[in-house]
């Protein structure tokens, strides 16, 4: 039975190791799409964050610097997008696809640049190694199966989570988070009551950038550093995206989101091991085909966009201004 | 003084010509760092890579038949995704209707291939994909024109529902999946090269693939049906004023559905050549033909002619840093994903300078009109 | 003078591409008065304004805030230098409640929200003596409440002037009195109110001093108590209006277009025209005078069949009409034209040449797939010269001709398809008189020929020398229909206001039938 215990707790656990990119993707995304840009560069964003992140770190053989340099190229790519659709008016799914075609370039020349002369190995550097450990928080990691689940993860889980629910108080209790909205919702509005729409919507791109770059670098770390072409996965970065939709522009969603997203994409490691343990109750999961779970979250937030728009839904969270450019002089 | 930025409405052509090729050179000399700093002679690594490999090469033909492969797709994929965002409708689902398309068309081809003569065959693999996505564009059509859906991320979450049912047609073994190879014990898609492709005219050693010649054909096709026909007309007072098309009679829900599906049958099309060019599947083979198409489209300012010219220049880059990496090992291919950024970034930039006008405030404005 | 002017304009110019907004304008308000900016549409009165708060930046000239010289180059610094303005599109956040859009823009300190800015914001407004609901999300608030919270946000942001654009477009009789009780409330505690309005009886009950723009020129101030409505009019337009437009005598035709009991919802689901009956013979001229946002729109796109109507007959030579397609009631020979007031959203696609626009009606009339350009080209080029259109080719794209060449363009477009009913609206909108009078012509000629014609207009004395008959509305409401030649504008204001209703004046029929009907109903001997 203690097996079976452990399948199930071991499983529970994955969700969240596996999937913590997801939230700091789409955390990030919120963050941008809030000032009213799509910004659809995040798979490329993300890489470029993993990339320098995870070599740079572990040339300085510091984590804190692979978090600070994921962050900061990643958002040196926000900055590029700014610059584009803030300040040169380009438009923003173009602009946020040449993000992506660039970052993964970049990531790709940076990567398979390096590994021919000597990849940095992630158990050549104890304190990434280290730093990267798990880190059970006392008391509460002694609950059974759910002080394991919860409870006892490497930092930067507990960084993205402590980033999720900080975002969410910003953007919902903070007045430059209010701000921040009607920037997103109606800049002529924001422009009116003399908030700086350009500085708002630089800042929040960058920011939001960044944050996806630590996801991207947690990528990295948890892949024990093995980045390459294949292991590079495909994907999460627009994962991210739908997500966005599915947690209605909410940072405290994405979490449950990405649970629920994070849910699918365990199952598929997972789902052989559940039905072997459980073979009455579960045993049909070995049936089902891994790409359904990789499907399902697009799946899901198809049905989510196409039901909010049937619904005319009032209470959605998407910015009014969202993908449109704001030029004061219009007329 | 201050700098003041207002719109402008008339760029004269050679400016704009010479901004966008500015701005290409600018990138290539970032690119030509970068290149410089790996002890790479940017310019031969640039020689090699713009004649794509072919100048003292004994079979350049194959370079120029490669090279066809890639701007096929390319080009159809662009064309079609232009008739959709001429009406501001963005689909930015190619990839998804790429590959049903391409799915569709490997469907016929191994069901009705053993059994009907091959010219039938390959119009049926075009059918069969310009139908599949057509559909599928036009299922996204219509939520949006019945309860606007945001076409933008429903195609966007489409592409990957495609790709991921592409890959499990790619991945499971089961007496139903015809589409694998039945003797290979891993699951690897099977070849129906055997069966069909699509014939080649052979000008000595060249061999002309007949769907270069059909592409070319629909281009002039596309064109005149923009300029010139009264749907075309249509697509371009929707994606102007709709209100005014509405206000003029057309039935713009029609316009739109007519026009997507179309858009996606095109995009079918051009994954129905890909496939049956290569004579197999497989789970990377639309080399993001969905997406580049987008840029290519946009770049082109939607403009047929631009597409063709826009797409040759992009064919060169991915096909030409394949073959520089030939030469240059220590550049890997990805250079060219960079280099293409970078140019966009440029590029993009440069748009700026075509629709904007800065200005230095604080002068005397004469007075006119 | 010794105390500066609150607000100084001197020389200011403003340009957009090839078209001057403003040229070379000279203002001044006083402190502790309402200034009435008065000019007609297109005078570059929303434009100057926009200058003082930050949205454009002028091309020269300077401003002068307490007679020091000032940059404006955001709205952020109009704010600072205490100049609030309240858009006749209101800039709020819909999804935003009443509190947090003022709260957005506040200037204390204070990283986090607290519950208590509802209070604040509650008791400023009282302070003030505003009624208001600071939890109210702006998506559910009516038209005159968005416009209360946009005054009390920039009175909270602590404007010292306040600058109203057409505040009183949008409201009832009862909301412009309660609107008018606030601004006098205000100037008596300091505040200097610039208020943009062309509605002369506003104009002289509530401001002080007059200033006048005509074709985005300065013309003059006044005091409001030295002058009236004629002497402004004629500021505003320029001359003495003699207006001297020619209205044809022609012989009473049969009815071509009759409207009985039409009722319209707009598109926020308000009843925009209730119980409309009215008719227009053939060699008729109709004009319908109303404040805007009185139906006039829902009105014009019901009839062009684009907008489904709640119940009602529309009724072209005996045939009703209801619910055939925009295609079908233009095959009918009903031409609508809208002048929308940006000019260009209705009737025109203005990235496209204007042959483009000559064919857009009538491209699919001939066979075949092939759009017939020839056709078009030639269109465009008799309409270019009857017309008098200053346009280099018949290729030039519509947004690139000036606003007269737009509507003249639209004009041409909608006559040359001989139509037997002629529906436009404001089709002089924004042009100088020499165009006006143009289009006044083309019209004539229309309805000499025997066309009806519906005028939707803004000016009375047009109007009142141009139609035939005037048929007034109010909030959607017929208030009357009158001759042109024997009303006055006096009793077309009252109707206009609803304070006079002439709907019962004739007791034998109902009001707005036609006693020469072509129509029958089923069943019904005539």
């Amino acid at each position: 039975m203690d097996d079976k215990l452990n399948i199930v707790t071991t499983f529970l656990h994955n969700i969240i190791v596996y999937n913590i990119p997801l939230l700091y993707g789409t955390v990030g995304e919120i963050t941008i799409e809030k000032s009213g840009s799509l910004n659809l560069g995040v798979e490329g964003t993300m890489a470029v964050g993993a990339i320098f992140g995870y070599i740079l770190g572990c040339y300085a053989n510091s984590m804190l610097v692979g978090i600070l340099l994921a962050f900061l190229t990643a958002a040196l790519c926000g900055l590029i997008f700014a610059v584009l659709t803030v300040t040169l008016q380009a438009n923003q799914n173009i602009t946020g696809l040449t993000i992506t075609t660039f970052g993964l370039g970049v990531f790709f020349f940076v990567g398979n640049g390096v590994k021919a002369v000597s990849w940095p190995a992630m158990n050549n550097y104890p304190n990434i190694q280290n730093g990267f450990a798990d880190l059970p928080i006392p008391g509460l990691s002694k609950i059974p199966v759910l002080g394991e689940v919860l409870f006892d993860h490497n930092i930067l889980v507990y960084l993205g989570v402590v980033i999720a629910l900080v975002m969410w108080w910003y953007l919902k209790y903070t007045r430059t988070g209010l701000r921040l909205r009607s920037v997103g919702e109606n800049p002529a509005a924001a422009d009116s009551v003399g908030i700086n729409v350009r500085r708002y919507k630089y800042l929040h791109i960058m920011l939001g950038s960044g944050i996806m770059g630590i996801g991207g670098y947690y990528m990295g770390l948890n892949m024990n550093g093995s980045l390459s072409s294949s292991c590079w996965t495909n994907g999460y970065g627009w994962i991210a995206v739908a997500l966005v939709i599915f947690a209605n522009w909410s940072p405290a969603f994405a979490m449950v989101g990405t649970v629920v997203f994070g849910f699918f994409n365990t199952l598929r490691v997972s789902g052989p091991s559940l039905a072997g343990a459980f073979p009455e109750t579960l045993g049909w999961l070995a049936g089902v085909p891994s790409q359904l779970y990789q499907a399902l979250p697009f799946i899901i937030t198809a049905l989510v966009l196409i039901a909010t728009s049937v619904k005319k839904s009032k209470h959605s969270g998407q910015p009014a201004a969202l993908g449109l450019n704001y030029f004061r002089e219009e007329r | 003084m201050r700098v003041h930025i207002v719109k402008r409405e008339d760029c004269p052509l050679l400016k704009k010509i010479l901004l966008i090729v500015g701005a290409v050179a600018l990138a290539l000399v970032l690119g030509g760092l970068v290149l410089l700093a790996m002890g790479v002679n940017p310019l031969e690594y640039y020689f090699k890579m713009f004649t794509m490999g072919m100048v003292g090469n004994k079979i350049a033909y194959k370079a120029v038949e490669n090279y066809l492969k890639i701007l096929v797709p390319l080009i159809l994929t662009a064309l079609g995704l232009s008739l959709a965002f001429k009406m501001r409708f963005w689909n930015i689902g190619g990839e998804g209707q790429f590959i049903v398309g391409a799915i569709a068309a490997t469907a016929v081809a191994f069901q009705v291939g053993p059994v009907l003569p091959t010219p039938v065959v390959l119009l049926l693999m075009c059918v069969a994909a310009m139908a599949a996505a057509g559909l599928l564009g036009l299922f996204v059509a219509a939520l949006k024109v019945k309860f606007g859906t945001n076409e933008t991320l429903l195609t966007l979450m489409l592409n990957y529902i495609a790709l991921y049912f592409l890959t499990f047609l790619g991945e499971t073994k089961a007496d139903w999946n015809f589409f694998l190879n039945p003797d290979s014990a891993r699951p690897t898609f099977a070849s129906f090269a055997s069966l069909v492709s699509f014939p080649r005219i052979m000008l000595g050693k060249f061999g002309l693939n007949i769907c270069v010649i059909i592409t070319v054909l629909l281009g002039v096709l596309v064109y005149v049906y923009l300029k010139r026909t009264k749907q075309g007309y249509e697509i371009a007072v929707v994606g102007d004023s709709m209100g005014t098309a509405r206000y003029a009679g057309m039935k713009v829900s029609t316009i739109v559905l007519r026009t997507v599906f179309l858009s996606a049958c095109l995009i079918g099309l051009a994954a129905a050549f890909k496939v049956g060019t290569a004579g197999i599947l497989s789970t990377s083979f639309t080399d993001d033909v969905g997406w580049t198409g987008i840029i290519v489209a946009w770049l082109a300012k939607l403009s047929t002619v631009g597409i063709f010219l826009v797409s040759a220049l992009i064919g060169v880059l991915q096909y030409g840093s394949t073959a520089a990496a030939a030469t240059f090992a220590s550049v890997d291919s990805s250079f060219a994903d960079m280099l293409q950024g970078v140019i966009l970034f440029l590029v993009l930039a440069a748009d700026f300078f075509t629709r904007f006008r800065v200005v230095i405030a604080k002068k005397e404005v004469e007075r006119h009109g | 003078m010794a105390e500066p002017y609150a607000v100084e304009l001197r020389g200011i110019t403003k340009t957009f591409g090839p078209v001057v907004a403003n040229h070379n304008v000279n203002l001044n308000l006083r402190k502790g008065e309402i200034l009435s900016l008065l000019g007609e549409n297109g005078s570059g009165k929303t434009t100057l304004m926009n200058m003082l708060s930050g949205i454009y930046t002028p091309d020269s000239g300077t401003i002068l805030v307490d007679g020091q010289p000032v940059t404006i180059a955001s709205p952020k610094d109009a704010k600072r230098l205490g100049i609030g303005m309240v858009h006749q599109h209101f800039k709020l956040v819909d999804v935003f409640s009443a509190a947090d859009n003022i709260w957005m823009g506040a200037q204390e300190a204070g990283v986090v929200l607290k519950k208590d800015r509802y209070q604040k914001i509650e008791e400023m407004a009282k302070k003030f003596g505003f009624d208001l609901d600071p939890r109210k999300q702006v998506c559910n608030m009516a038209v005159s409440e968005k416009q209360t919270l946009e005054i009390i946000k920039v009175l909270y942001y602590g404007a010292k002037v306040i600058i109203l654009d057409e505040p009183t477009a949008v409201l009832t009789v009862q909301e412009i009195e309660k609107l008018f009780g606030v601004l006098r409330r205000m100037k008596e505690q300091g505040h200097s109110i610039i208020i943009i309005t062309h509605k002369l009886n506003e104009v002289m009950e509530i401001s002080d001093r007059v200033a006048i723009l005509r074709k985005g020129e300065y013309i003059t101030t006044v005091d409001t108590k030295d002058t009236n409505e004629q002497e402004l009019t004629e500021w505003m337009v320029g001359h003495k209006i003699d207006l001297n437009i020619e209205r044809p005598k022609m012989e009473k035709l049969k009815p071509l277009l009759e409207i009985r009991d039409l009722t319209i919802r707009s598109d926020e689901g308000n009843v925009a025209i209730d119980n409309v009956s009215f008719y227009i013979r053939g060699g008729e001229m109709l004009g319908v005078a109303g404040i805007a946002g009185c139906g006039q729109k829902e009105l014009c796109e019901a009839i062009a069949g684009l907008r489904p109507i709640e119940s009602g007959k529309m009724i072209h030579k005996g045939e009703n009409i209801v619910g055939l397609s925009p295609k079908e009631i233009l095959a009918k020979g009903i031409s609508m034209s809208f002048i929308p007031e940006d000019r260009l959203g209705m009737g025109l696609a203005p990235s496209m040449s204007i042959t483009d626009n000559m064919i857009l009606k009538n491209y699919n009339d001939t066979k075949g797939p092939f759009v017939d350009r020839k056709a078009g080209r030639e269109d465009a080029q008799r309409v270019i010269e009857e017309l008098g259109v200053v346009t280099p080719s018949t290729e030039t794209p519509v947004r690139r001709l000036s606003g007269g060449n737009v509507q003249k363009v639209l004009l041409g477009r909608e006559i040359k398809a001989g139509p037997n009913v002629i529906v436009t609206a404001y089709p002089v909108r924004g042009l100088d008189i020499h165009s006006s009078y143009a289009i006044y012509n083309i019209l004539n000629e229309q309805k000499k020929s025997g066309v009806g014609i519906l005028f939707v207009g803004e000016d009375l004395d047009v109007m009142m020398a141009l139609c035939d008959k005037i048929l007034v509305l109010c909030h959607g409401k017929v208030m009357g229909v009158v001759h042109a030649h024997k009303t006055t504008k006096e009793e077309l204001g009252l109707m206009m206001t609803g304070s006079l209703d002439l709907t019962h004046k004739y007791e034998d029929k109902p009001a707005g039938y036609a006693a020469d009907t072509l129509f029958q109903e089923e069943g019904e001997e005539k």
